[in-house]
């Protein structure tokens, strides 16, 4: 009842005074000079993808037991969860506030398991029609040029996906070894990815050699150019070109494209990149023993710490300040390297010190085999003319992949230097969404800044300390002779339990917190959601001191 | 949604005159909730009687009894008889009152119908003063605390008295505190209660923003660091107060974190608050040894 009982004189009152009706007349709400509402914010996981994952919602959905709407949820910013899921240097972790307070939710595995559970379940994934008429071509297949095409085709484009190599992938195929992404999910996933929409793909065709980009500038409406960083560098000392020495990168590509390859009793592999640890772990795998050789110390290394910590379990041995001074031949055959000893002097423009060569202080070592995996560098002689560029990258603009012409797109590597599989697909999928508003002359979207919840924002009071379920793996005693994949991923009762220890950092997860401690009754629980009775509500503001995870904001009223 | 965690029913409904963030409401919410519909309260002159509104509304669906301060136990036991003279055995009857009404002014109504055993479940919400009349100092005001008869000038210094002490002397089948941070808690523990018969004895800690000089959002936080930092423990007595059972599992807090944000408290130094954390350890210790010792002696059946 809402209308207050009121006696006119005492004969209308009952013989005992006994309660007739509620207090609903009494609108408790005119107390309040401060206002709560359901206000939900970006989670720190989200605001560290560079693609921007919905990492909290899909998160949810597996406590939900909905793996196909997380899946989706997935897919809407990443195309290829199985992949990322197994070879992300996950900044997203980096960024959990459940880092803050014990250890990271394990994200990435996560996203594998779910990217699994995508490859099992193919019907999940949505066949986009062309509905559009402009054509849009992609050239290089790696995770940049892949997500530019999966995005494009789902707002109807129809791409042609041009690929130089007899296969699609790029680094994901050529570089990445079996035993951190087998081949067999690779193919699914790109076989998804391809099949999505209207995808034509052609593959032993190098764009400015084979077919000119002028032709392709001619012939499509807007053109992306995903092309990656192709050509090892080398190391610049004499006999480089003997037999016994290879670029790390072409090692890597033979052993991955199930080549017997025998790289001898005695490797070297030169570098402290994620490359040389691929290389180096390869070889290890091959029957080889294995020396890294870098010219700083551990501390500097570029690789992650899992990737040499790894490496080391299993049996590669390290030389830090050395570098190669000199190969030694025998009848055009690699026999010797003869190292110099280096110590670190002032630090250079990355803030990592520089190396400099102790005079005099060298060593010679016996080796079959020879891998440099210093880095690799674009090969874009054929663009040059048409595109600007810098530093041999193509120069962009914009965050969307614009280059200095209007029509041309370019993402991943080719424009940041050598950086990751998520940053190119994040790049891939900007410019996917950039060339739909390019075609279809739509205005560009106003930025709305995100306001990003922090541990310091929730309330701990209701989080327990509980360790990160840790993902199995083969024993390291069983990695020789075979590039079976060391990470087996998560069963469903880890997957669930490493699921349960998300914070749900400022999004509602209906803990019921809010709702229960209202003093004044005044949140009302639906089906879907709670909502505030601002007619009683007095402005307490216990809902929101009391939610853990900040999904509630104040205002004061009359503002 | 999720199923919710705490029954759905609602029996306390909005437009009620307490002040923002009250714990006693709060506390009120969750008994109920735990009691149901089939439950009489008897409800002395406290905050409470002045919470649920003006004659003839009220914002609780069960009925109420108001009585006079001094008799919420003695009403309570009459009424229960009542109910079973008239071959009522299932309703639940339960005294509602304040610490003021309970510690002090109703101690021997109290006390006799424990020693009576009448079948009745006692609530005593604590909110550590004489608030409905404006913060006078009960005897369940802590040591230390500032109320209007208690300047800072001459805070109290007597410590709160140990009522669960005085309810166990008792022999009574069922005695607990509990706190409104813990909601779920005071659910299990009240529908604990209504499945006995005899006298049960449930003290709740219930924060009270306006007596205690504190932002009334942080009502519910302060009911949690009183317990994390051991100033109010939560256990149960049953046996007839020959088992103890203390709630351990808390990530332990600090007692100035607790005292800091309340206004009655402001005036403490440092030495002062060194003196209070050494005492509510003692205490913690003293309650520890206690609940070792009942458990080392053999029981009787
Ligand atoms: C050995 C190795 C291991 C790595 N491991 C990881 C890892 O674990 N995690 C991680 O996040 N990152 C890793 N990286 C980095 C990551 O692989 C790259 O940042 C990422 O692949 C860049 O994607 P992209 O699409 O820009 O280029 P790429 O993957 O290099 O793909 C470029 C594609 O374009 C094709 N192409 C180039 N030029 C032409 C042309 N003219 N015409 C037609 N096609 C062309 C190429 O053949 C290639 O397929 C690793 C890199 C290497 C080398
Ligand atoms: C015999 C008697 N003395 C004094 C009062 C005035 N009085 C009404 S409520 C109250 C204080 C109650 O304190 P407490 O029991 O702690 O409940 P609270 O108000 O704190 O909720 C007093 C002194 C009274 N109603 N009857
Ligand atoms: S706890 Fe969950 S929502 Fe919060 S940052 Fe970590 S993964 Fe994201
Ligand atoms: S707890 Fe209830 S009364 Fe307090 S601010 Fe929130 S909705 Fe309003
Ligand atoms: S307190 Fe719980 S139910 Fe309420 S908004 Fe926060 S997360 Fe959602
Ligand atoms: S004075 Fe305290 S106990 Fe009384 S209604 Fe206000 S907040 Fe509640
Ligand atoms: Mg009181």
């Amino acid at each position: 009842m809402v209308e207050k009982v009121e006696f006119k004189t005492y004969r209308e009152m009952p013989i005992r005074p006994m309660t007739v009706t509620d207090m609903l007349w009494n609108r408790t709400g005119s107390w309040r000079n401060v206002r709560p509402y359901y206000d939900f914010k970006t989670s720190p996981c989200k605001a560290g993808c560079p693609t921007g994952e919905n990492i909290q919602r899909y998160i949810y959905l597996v406590t939900e037991n909905d793996y196909e709407q997380a899946w989706k949820t997935i897919i809407d910013s990443n195309p290829m969860p199985a992949v990322t899921g197994r070879v992300c240097f996950h900044p997203c972790m980096s960024n959990c506030t459940r880092g803050e307070f014990d250890e990271p939710v394990n994200i990435n595995a996560i996203e594998r398991s779910l990217g699994d559970k995508g490859i099992e379940n193919p019907g999940w994934m949505k066949r986009s029609k062309p509905s559009k008429k402009e054509k849009v071509a992609v050239v290089g297949s790696g995770p940049a040029g892949l997500s530019c095409a999966f995005y494009l085709a789902r707002q109807g484009y129809p791409v042609t996906l041009f690929e130089m190599e007899k296969a699609l992938g790029g680094i994901l195929r050529w570089g990445i070894p079996e035993y951190r992404l087998p081949n067999d999910i690779l193919d699914k996933v790109v076989g998804a990815i391809v099949d999505s929409g209207p995808i034509t793909v052609k593959t032993g065709v190098k764009v400015g050699s084979d077919i000119g980009l002028a032709e392709i500038d001619k012939e499509y409406d807007a053109v992306f150019l995903g092309l990656g960083l192709t050509r090892s560098r080398e190391i610049g000392v004499d006999n480089e070109d003997c037999d016994g020495v290879h670029p790390g990168l072409e090692f890597l590509k033979k052993v991955n494209s199930g080549e017997k390859v025998d790289p001898g009793k005695k490797v070297a592999v030169i570098g402290g990149g994620n490359t040389a640890m691929d290389v180096a772990r390869s070889a290890l795998r091959c029957g080889s023993d294995v020396t890294v050789f870098y010219r700083r110390t551990i501390a500097e290394m570029p690789a992650i710490r899992e990737e040499i910590e790894e490496a080391e379990k299993e049996g590669v041995k390290f030389y830090f300040l050395s570098t190669p001074k000199e190969i030694v031949a025998k009848k055009g055959k690699l026999s010797s390297v003869i190292f110099q000893k280096m110590e670190l002097g002032e630090p250079d423009d990355s803030g990592r010190r520089r190396p400099v060569p102790v005079e005099g202080d060298t060593f010679e070592m016996g080796f079959d085999s020879l891998f440099p995996a210093i880095g690799e560098q674009a090969d874009i002689d054929g663009f040059s003319g048409h595109l600007e560029t810098e530093w041999n990258l193509i120069s962009s603009k914009g965050e969307y992949g614009e280059t200095s012409n209007d029509k041309i797109f370019a993402g991943g590597d080719i424009v940041t230097g050598a950086a990751s599989v998520v940053e190119a697909i994040a790049a891939g999928r900007k410019s996917a969404e950039r060339i739909g508003r390019f075609l279809s002359k739509e205005e560009e979207p106003v930025d709305t800044p995100d306001t990003v919840v922090g541990i310091d924002d929730m309330n701990t009071a209701y989080f327990s300390k509980v360790d990160q379920n840790r993902v199995p793996r083969i024993p390291a005693s069983e990695i020789r002779g075979t590039f079976r994949e060391i990470k087996t991923g998560y069963t469903a009762q880890l997957l669930h339990s490493e699921a349960d220890r998300c914070f749900s950092c400022g999004v509602c997860n209906y803990c019921d917190n809010c709702w229960m401690f209202c003093p004044d009754t005044a949140i009302k629980r639906n089906k879907d959601d709670y909502e505030i009775d601002l007619d009683y509500c007095k402005g307490c503001l216990v809902c929101v001191e009391e939610c853990p995870r900040s999904a509630l904001s104040t205002r004061e009223e009359g503002r | 949604m999720k199923q919710a965690s705490i029954p759905l029913e609602e029996y306390m409904g909005s437009g009620h005159l307490a002040c923002q963030g009250c714990g006693a409401t709060q506390a009120m919410r969750f008994a109920l909730k735990a009691l149901g519909p089939q439950t009489a309260l008897v409800i002395p002159a406290c905050c409470w009687a002045v919470i649920d509104g003006s004659f003839p509304h009220s914002c609780v669906q069960q009925p109420i009894y108001h009585t006079a301060f001094e008799t919420a136990a003695v009403v309570a036991s009459g009424l229960k008889a009542g109910l079973e003279m008239r071959g009522d055995s299932e309703t639940t009857v339960m005294a509602w009152a304040g610490d003021g009404g309970t510690f002090d002014i109703g101690l021997q109504a109290l006390s006799g119908a424990a020693e009576r055993n009448e079948d009745i479940i006692y609530v005593c919400y604590d909110n550590e003063a004489y608030m409905n009349t404006g913060i006078q100092r009960s005897s369940s005001t802590p040591y230390g605390a500032w109320t209007t008869t208690t300047p800072v000038t001459n805070y109290k210094r007597r410590p709160k008295k140990n009522m669960i002490d005085i309810m166990a002397a008792h022999e009574i089948p069922y005695i607990a505190t509990a706190s409104t941070a813990y909601p779920h808690d005071i659910i299990r523990k009240m529908a604990k209660a209504k499945e006995i018969r005899g006298t049960k004895y449930i003290q709740i800690f219930a924060p009270c923003p306006t007596g205690w000089k504190l932002a009334p959002e942080l009502s519910v936080k302060m009911a949690r660091l009183g317990v994390t930092s051991k100033v109010y423990p939560m256990l149960e007595i049953t046996e007839n107060g020959q088992k103890l059972e203390v709630w351990k599992d808390f990530e332990p807090s600090s007692v100035r974190e607790y005292m800091k944000p309340q206004g009655r408290f402001r005036h403490l130094t440092d030495e002062e608050l060194d003196g209070i954390e050494r005492e509510v350890e003692a205490n913690w210790q003293r309650l520890l040894a206690k609940e070792k010792m009942l458990g080392s002696i053999p029981g009787l059946a």
